[in-house]
């Protein structure tokens, strides 16, 4: 395959409404004649994608789940979309799966690669602030415990 | 995250929640997040909440959080992520792996805090849907996907693509309104000029912007801007002209990616057309097939309901005329029961070829499928006997002094009838004696010396023991010289070409131009009806239809022998015709023959008189059968024609390459041997014609017999065969 991919960036630049608008009516139009061109529905899910509202990225990530089951020919392509649909959505994790899975293929995609360490970043900080949660959590249940065995001790 | 860079109308269209809080970029990516965290993610919750278990004001918080975080979802992929060896990939950063642990924990809050964005079935649905996804095959990209990538395709094809066109447009006036001239004159020839204001009005711009589309509205707009700007008749500059061949090259090579596009999704549906294609019909044969079994339940029902009214017609102790007996018509059997293996054949195959015969088959017949056939063939005066089960020769029909022209066979009885005149009739039952028995010659003699003497009357050589009395007698108490041979008829002075019974009731037909009537109970000939005559006094009852000259005029006149060459087979090879009589029927009083003038005629076996003659062949009638409602007849005029047994009219024609030499048919199908290799069916309810050729003959068939769906077949090459129809 071509490395024709977006790098992560693009994917954060959405489309203007009025050209959204555009791909979503290709799409029904196409849907409502009873057959759908792939190159149709990635636009829409692509558009979606891009979108800040994340009720469209889930549709949007739903369409290219379905263009990855009814085409295996795309399906390698379809990895590294999905892989940014998870991305945007925060699903870090199974945008690692579908990242790694390219990789896997293609070692050398700059793009997944780019997409690899931006998805580590955003599970490194996540886990700061869980690991601060956590240790909070620990703290409050450490103090609690003591205090209960103080009482429970001094009630003796 | 591009919040702050959407045009304002994008609001109306986004969660208000998440336009108002500060944190909308960790809200997108993280309130979807419901069930994201797959791993170790449980234990650890567990554990962080096992001290507080039995604390109920403190925990709340977390308890709170642990419906959100524990998704089913993520218990099981806890447990199937670590095994998959794809997953070993993601766990490479598994030193991180508490990292990731907390990195779920860290979006809690987060999803807390903007809980308001529920989580929908869909966002469930597409992180369920990872795992199956992930587990797919990924081949090579292949076909289109390897030329045209999608964002190839998305940029190509999104509405931004065209924008710098427009704008050449726009410094381009005047080219624009000659283009325009031209696209008007094509609109107006097509009719389509009045409705193109309507159009724009009704649809956006926007809206209409589509792959076919576009380019003819961003004319439109183009040409609206183009007057504007007419007047003001811009001189461009060399940069412009330069960025603007630029953008050309690339505006075509969106094009090309465009065609691609289509050109693409055009083979895919041609594939899919075909696919579809495919399907229609197994469908429609599918159909064409329950309607075959509705028609055969309907036979079925038909036959179990006529033994009904049978039985209860027969405990009333009326009596019926013994052609209505239950099992009395070939035509009328009921359901006949096959070895279950048998509908596993597959259908139109032969798939048992019996070999012993030297010369092309005479005539045939078989008792039931998988039952006893008798076949016989050309200068050979020994019918076969084979069993069906095992297809092995049981033994031979000694008797006759010329070959056999045909056979019927109904349980253990079967009867013959040969070129000597003669008909005999044998019992099956004892054809294997056949091999110990060695007073072959003796009842030949006993025959011929009875055969001088009774000649003229046509009585039946009386045999000392008929078959009632061996019947009775199967222990044995019989001369065990005896042999299958039961009783020999004689009367008929020349060969015997065709042969029907029913019960006790029979008719041959003959060389000598006769049909007899015989009564096999005594052996008597009751009747004789002359065809000869027949011909001379035409019937007055046939409709409307003139006798014509007669077809085969030396036959018709002189008394002497009836000679037709036949037309050639299909292998070229052709034989001299002597049957005149071809084929008689019989049902309760109502007899129906077909014979060498080409006529179908129907005659009253009451009075032995013809009432009724078709005419229609050109050629002798080689074959026939009727129902109900029809008889069908073959000839050698190459054609079988369906005649309607109340008004005499023809029903249908069928027109074939080479004669006709034998057919049998039901209400659903004709089934016809027509001096071709291959067997002919034609499906009375499709209309449509097939061939059995898989394993077939290699010479032209010349008999047939079927029933229900067993065929037996024999051919010029000497062989039998036997079909699963």
């Amino acid at each position: 395959m071509p490395t024709e991919l977006p790098y992560a960036a693009d994917a954060e630049v959405s489309l203007s409404y009025d050209e959204l608008e555009v791909l979503r009516l290709q799409y029904e139009k196409e849907v409502e004649a009873g057959h759908v061109t792939i190159q149709t529905k990635f636009n829409y899910a692509w558009g979606l994608v891009k979108s800040p509202v994340s009720e469209d990225q889930v549709e949007g990530v739903r369409l290219l789940q379905e263009i990855y089951r009814s085409e295996p020919a795309r399906r390698r392509e379809c990895l590294y979309y999905l892989a940014l649909g998870h991305y945007k959505m925060g699903n870090y994790d199974d945008a690692k799966k579908f990242n790694g899975l390219l990789l896997e293929k293609e070692p050398s995609n700059l793009q997944a690669h780019s997409l690899q360490t931006l998805v580590d970043q955003r599970l490194a900080r996540d886990g700061y602030i869980g690991m601060a949660l956590a240790g909070g959590a620990a703290a409050i249940g450490t103090i609690l415990l003591a205090g209960l065995i103080r009482r429970a001790t001094r009630s003796k | 995250m591009a919040n702050s860079g959407g045009p304002p109308n994008k609001d109306k269209k986004r969660n208000p929640r998440a336009a108002l809080d500060p944190l909308t970029t960790d809200a997108m990516a993280g309130s979807s997040t419901s069930s994201s965290g797959p791993s170790k993610l449980e234990v650890v919750s567990k554990a962080i909440m096992a001290p507080f278990h039995r604390r109920v004001d403190s925990n709340r918080i977390l308890s709170e959080l642990a419906p959100v975080i524990m998704t089913p979802r993520m218990m099981s992929s806890a447990g199937t992520v670590s095994s998959r060896p794809k997953a070993s990939l993601r766990d490479k950063s598994s030193n991180s792996s508490h990292a990731l642990d907390f990195a779920t924990l860290g979006r809690a809050p987060l999803r807390m805090t903007l809980g308001g964005r529920r989580v929908t079935s869909r966002d469930l649905q597409i992180v369920e849907a990872t795992e199956e996804l992930l587990d797919a095959e990924v081949p090579e990209p292949e076909g289109v996907a390897s030329d045209v990538s999608f964002l190839r395709g998305f940029n190509a094809t999104i509405p931004s693509a065209e924008k710098s066109r427009s704008r050449r447009r726009q410094t381009r006036n005047l080219e624009v309104g000659e283009k325009l001239g031209l696209k008007r004159l094509g609109m107006s020839a097509r009719g389509l000029l009045t409705e193109e204001e309507g159009h724009e009005s009704v649809v956006s711009e926007e809206d209409m912007v589509m792959v076919g589309d576009r380019g003819r509205k961003e004319r439109a707009r183009g040409r609206r801007r183009g007057r504007e700007s007419m007047a003001a008749g811009k001189k461009l500059g060399v940069d412009e002209l330069r960025r603007q061949s630029d953008e050309i090259k690339r505006d075509k090579e969106n094009l090309h990616v465009k065609r691609k596009l289509i050109n693409n999704e055009i083979v895919e549906i041609t594939h899919k057309i075909e696919a579809l294609d495919k399907i229609r019909q197994k469908l429609e044969r599918d159909l064409l097939k329950l309607q075959e079994e509705d028609l055969e339940l309907e036979d079925e029902l038909e036959g179990v309901r006529e033994q009904l009214e049978v039985q209860a017609s027969a405990r009333g102790g009326s009596q019926r005329p013994s052609s209505m007996g239950p099992q009395s018509s070939r035509r009328r059997k009921g359901p006949v029961f096959l070895p279950s293996e048998h509908d596993d054949l597959p259908p139109g195959v032969a798939f048992m070829s019996l070999e012993s015969h030297q010369t092309p088959i005479t005539a045939l017949d078989f008792s039931e499928p998988y039952g006893t056939l008798v076949t016989a063939s050309q200068e050979d005066t020994q019918p076969r006997v084979w069993d069906l089960l095992t297809g092995e020769e049981i033994g031979r029909l000694r008797g006759h002094r010329g070959s056999v022209k045909c056979i019927q066979v109904e349980g253990n009885m079967c009867l013959t009838g040969g070129e000597d005149g003669t008909v005999r009739l044998w019992d099956l039952e004892r054809v294997d004696e056949d091999d110990d028995w060695e007073g072959v010659g003796e009842l030949s003699v006993v025959a011929e010396e009875t055969d001088e003497s009774h000649e003229d009357d046509g009585l039946l050589v009386e045999k000392p023991n008929d078959l009632k009395s061996i019947r009775n007698d199967t222990n044995g108490s019989l001369p065990e010289k005896t042999g299958p041979c039961v009783r020999v008829l004689e009367g008929h002075t020349k060969a015997v070409s065709t042969i029907y019974f029913e019960d006790d009731c029979l008719v041959t037909g003959a060389s000598d131009k006769t049909l007899r009537q015989w009564d096999l109970s005594t052996g008597q000939c009751v009747m004789t009806m002359d065809i000869l005559w027949a011909i001379s006094h035409p019937t007055s009852s046939t409709p409307g239809s003139t006798l014509p000259a007669h077809l085969i005029p030396g036959a018709a006149a002189a008394a002497g022998s009836f000679a037709v060459p036949t037309p050639p087979y299909a292998d070229g090879s052709w034989e001299m015709y002597q049957d005149f009589v071809g084929a008689v029927q019989f049902w309760g009083y109502a007899l129906v023959s077909g014979s060498g003038d080409g006529a179908v005629r129907m005659w009253d076996m009451r009075t032995g008189q013809p009432h009724r003659t078709l005419l229609g062949h050109t050629g002798p009638v080689t074959c026939l059968q009727f129902d109900e409602l029809h008889i069908a007849s073959g000839s050698l005029d190459k054609s079988i024609r369906i005649w309607d047994l109340r008004t005499g009219g023809i029903f249908e024609t069928l027109k074939y390459d080479h004669a006709v030499t034998a057919l049998q048919f039901d209400s659903r199908k004709i089934v016809a041997a027509t001096g071709e290799n291959g067997i002919k069916i034609y499906n009375r309810t499709s209309m449509q014609h097939s061939t059995l050729l898989t394993n077939g003959h290699t010479r032209p068939v010349e008999r047939l017999r079927y029933m229900d769906r067993y065929l037996v077949s024999g051919g010029r090459d000497a062989m039998v065969k036997i079909w699963a129809l």
